[in-house]
């Protein structure tokens, strides 16, 4: 999941540069099923795309128009639509205030993992990512383990001064919801709503970009009765 | 006696014969810069130098790592030469380069290390030549040229070869091509046969003409005619310039004067030859030549003159667009009005970037119908009959009088700098209990750039007219008394506001301006010497201070060719000012001042580097 965060988030951070929130929320049934919500809402920057979109191109780089954007998500959504083991994919794209919005069903982790490195291959210029060894993501039944792996951690680094300066205004949140109640998790900046079926970490893409240990976390659920 | 008469004689033979720079500029230049001040130019890099946009034409391999930390001083240029740097585009090529002084030719080709020597036709010269470029040097003198023909040539050449050789069109395989289809036909098939002779001669027989290495496929032709007319172009303006000796000199006048003008540099532009570079003049030359004809004829005598001014702390730019009688009279019929003193009130005293335009569009729109129909009727073109008796009965029908008097022409522009305004941006609120989440549309504020636009008219109540009218179509056009709001309208994000009062028209995205100054600044508006100075300024004017300006644009407002311009400026301080004469019918004059007090005598030639790039930008 790490993976595919970043991949989209160091597209828009080198497209846009803006104030950007990100909401990952991923449901985990019983059963290793689920769904993931992905969300981008970059509204809060409406000015700043706009006069981007209406330009030819930017520092040298060609900029995309709304109806290339368009066509770029479609055929990501077409893509993991194919995918064993994702349905229902559905994704809403709003280009008045900027906010885009994936929604997939998956039949297992493996499955929804799978998935999306495979998009990402295809998708990608780069051949060769090295993320894409890494399962980010582990679910025994009991037991969610989040990882980020460390060539995310190091590419994150490379990011120019006045990049960063505008991730800190930014918020990324990452929500994971199950069917029973979760009994404990390692991490210390997460909290856990009222209901206790849900973890919630909040952080920005910046101290994202500086600490990956933000969203590393291990959920305990409570045992099946 | 003797002595003197010897000594008299040598003196005239040097000056009679000794050669300069300016005389080595081809004259197929449209565009001259010529320095006559490099003495200015020798702190500055080269590396810095060849960065600059009028040096791009010839830099390609031109300086390379042999330039590192070297300065014009290294480069064994004469600083009393000066340095010309030319470009021009013809029907069948273009040339570009420069020509300077040469004082020590080992350090020259310590800088010019890619160039090689190669025997010179041209008796008492020297040629050395790149890949790209060549450096011919008479007396202490060089020429550091490049001659490409135009595409255009070299296409209905290759074609013209092509098709003659019997060969299919070379790009119909491009619309159905399957490359492992013909990987796997090639691989089966015999490329040629051979026969020996009983002297060992091998003669081999080719299964089919595009088997045959001899032959050459398209781009390999183009190639070839590209090099053969790279190098009869290059002779022939070499032929013009050292056999017949004629050059942009002799070959025009106005030039001959401009450069001996006592000022540090000078510009050139003669705009009726620069005409065929306009791409929307491609069809017409194309579809009605005799119309193009006509359109050439009535840009003769459109020339450009510039003179560079070296001041303690400024620039000064002193430009004189001259233009032959027909232009001349739809110019001076444009420039004839009165300036227009409501735009003032709509300039805040401390602005930092503005300009004021002032035209008779009713007056030059009479003169120009008077000089362009005669010109159009003896066309001899369906499609121009059509156009033309279209325009005569828009010129019949229209109320003139309505439209003129809308918009008259005369308008005026600010930049107030960068300001917070109020747009809507969408949150996500978390219930606690859950963690499920919601939109919520929330005020948010946002950096924008402050721009001012307005024009003169007699008749605002027709802008009024289609304002209500489209009030009633949307909400998001509203009346608000003193002004008009249009919401989400400036990048589909924040407001414009419209101001319909003392006979201007203001389009603004200043919240400030609309609702707290409609009326104008009062006391706050530009006055005094200034106000003076602005209308004093023939048909415009304009003032940017650098120093709170340039900084302020946003890169992403802007597309590349204008950030170039902005680029070369960021960082600077100081004022820049465009003045302009009145217009007669044969010149306009303007002038422009970059004034940089308080910047140490080091920075003069950066300075008027940045300023010549910027002026060469504008101008290609």
């Amino acid at each position: 999941m790490r993976l595919f965060h970043f991949s989209l988030f160091f597209l828009l951070i080198l497209c846009l540069s803006s104030c950007i929130e990100i909401i990952d929320d991923v449901t985990i049934n019983n059963d290793g099923s689920g769904n993931l919500k992905y969300t981008i809402n970059l509204s809060a920057s409406k000015v700043k795309i706009n006069s981007i979109l209406a330009l030819d191109s930017l520092d040298g780089h060609r900029v995309p128009t709304k109806d290339e954007i368009a066509e770029r998500i479609s055929s990501f959504q077409k893509r993991l639509e194919a995918k064993t083991g994702i349905s229902n994919v559905l994704v809403e794209t709003n280009f008045t205030d900027y906010i885009f919005k994936v929604h997939c069903d998956f039949s297992s982790i493996d499955a929804l993992q799978t998935a999306i490195k495979d998009v990402i291959k295809e998708e990608s210029k780069e051949k060769n990512l090295k993320e894409l060894d890494h399962n980010w993501m582990s679910w025994d039944g009991n037991k969610l383990v989040r990882s980020v792996p460390d060539i995310t951690i190091e590419r994150a680094k490379s990011l120019k001064a006045e990049d960063a300066e505008l991730l800190k205004q930014g918020n990324y949140t990452s929500i994971t919801r199950f069917q029973r109640p979760v009994d404990k998790f390692d991490n210390t900046n997460a909290v856990l709503s009222k209901n206790k079926l849900a973890v919630m970490v909040k952080t920005n893409p910046y101290a994202l970009t500086q600490d990956y240990n933000l969203l590393e976390n291990t959920i305990y659920l409570t045992p099946t009765k | 006696m003797k002595l003197y008469f010897s000594i008299l004689l040598s003196i005239l033979t040097f000056s009679l014969f000794a050669q300069v720079s300016e005389q080595l500029i081809p004259k197929d230049a449209v565009t001259v810069f010529s320095l006559n001040n490099i003495q200015l130019l020798q702190k500055v890099s080269l590396d810095d130098l060849v960065k600059y946009e009028f040096m791009a034409e010839v830099q390609q391999e031109l300086f390379d790592g042999s330039t590192s930390g070297k300065t014009l001083k290294d480069s064994g240029m004469d600083f009393d030469q000066k340095l010309n740097v030319f470009y021009g585009k013809g029907d069948e090529y273009e040339v570009s380069g420069f020509t300077f002084g040469i004082k020590d030719k080992k350090k020259l080709f310590e800088v010019f290390d890619d160039f090689e020597k190669a025997e010179s036709p041209y008796p008492g010269t020297e040629l050395y030549v790149s890949f790209f470029n060549n450096l011919i040097i008479k007396g202490n003198s060089g020429l550091l040229i490049r001659v490409d023909p135009t595409m255009e040539k070299i296409d209905e050449l290759t074609d013209s070869i092509w098709y003659a050789r019997g060969n299919e069109n070379p790009w119909m395989d491009d619309y159905y091509f399957d490359e492992t289809e013909s990987v796997e036909e090639m691989g089966d098939e015999t490329l040629y046969e051979e026969e020996i002779e009983e002297d060992g001669t091998v003669t081999r027989y080719y299964s089919a003409d595009d088997n045959n290495p001899n032959r050459k496929n398209y781009f390999e032709l183009r190639d070839s005619v590209l090099t053969v007319y790279q190098s009869k172009y290059f002779y022939d303006v070499c032929d013009e310039l050292f056999v017949k000796n004629y050059n942009l000199m002799q070959h025009d006048l106005r030039f001959t004067e401009q450069i001996a003008h006592a000022s540090e540099g000078i510009f050139y532009l003669d705009n009726s030859r620069s005409l065929q570079k306009a791409q929307n003049l491609w069809y017409i030359q194309t579809m009605f030549p005799s119309l193009y004809k006509d359109i050439k004829e009535l840009y003769t005598g459109n020339v450009i003159l510039g003179d560079l001014f070296l001041k303690e702390s400024s620039v000064e730019f002193h430009i004189e667009a001259r233009y032959g009688e027909a232009l001349g009279t739809i110019y001076q019929k444009m420039n004839d009005t009165k300036f227009d003193n409501n735009t003032l009130k709509y300039i805040h005293k401390d602005n930092s970037a503005f300009f004021t335009y002032n035209v008779n569009l009713r007056e030059a729109y009479e003169q120009a119908y008077k000089v362009i129909v005669p010109l159009l009727s003896d066309e001899k073109s369906l499609q121009v009959s059509y156009n033309l008796l279209l325009l005569e009965l828009l010129n019949e029908y229209i109320n003139k009088d309505a439209l003129f008097s809308t918009y008259k022409g005369s308008m005026f522009g600010t930049f107030n700098g960068i300001k917070k305004i109020k747009t809507r941006k969408i949150e996500f609120v978390y219930d606690e209990e859950t963690f499920e989440y919601q939109e919520v549309e929330v005020e948010a504020e946002e950096d924008m750039p402050i721009f001012t636009v307005g024009f003169s008219t007699d008749r605002g109540d027709i802008p009024e007219k289609v304002l209500k009218h489209l009030s009633r179509l949307t909400s998001r056009f509203k009346n608000m008394g003193t002004y008009w709001i249009y919401e989400e309208a400036v990048l589909d994000a924040a407001p414009l506001y419209m101001i319909h009062n003392n006979g201007l028209f203001i389009f603004t995205n200043d919240m400030d301006l609309a609702v707290n100054h409609a009326d104008g600044y009062g006391k706050d508006a530009m006055k005094g010497k200034m106000r003076k100075k602005v209308k004093k300024s023939g048909f415009m004017y304009s003032s940017i201070d650098w120093g709170t300006t340039i900084d302020k644009f946003p890169r992403d407002f802007f597309n590349a060719e204008q950030n170039e311009i902005l680029d070369a400026m960021r960082g600077k301080t100081g004022t820049m000012e465009l003045t302009s004469t009145k217009t007669t019918t044969e010149k306009t004059n303007f002038k422009l001042v970059y004034d940089f007090s308080g910047q140490t005598s080091d920075a003069t030639g950066k300075y008027l580097l940045d300023l010549i790039n910027s002026v060469y930008v504008i101008s290609r």
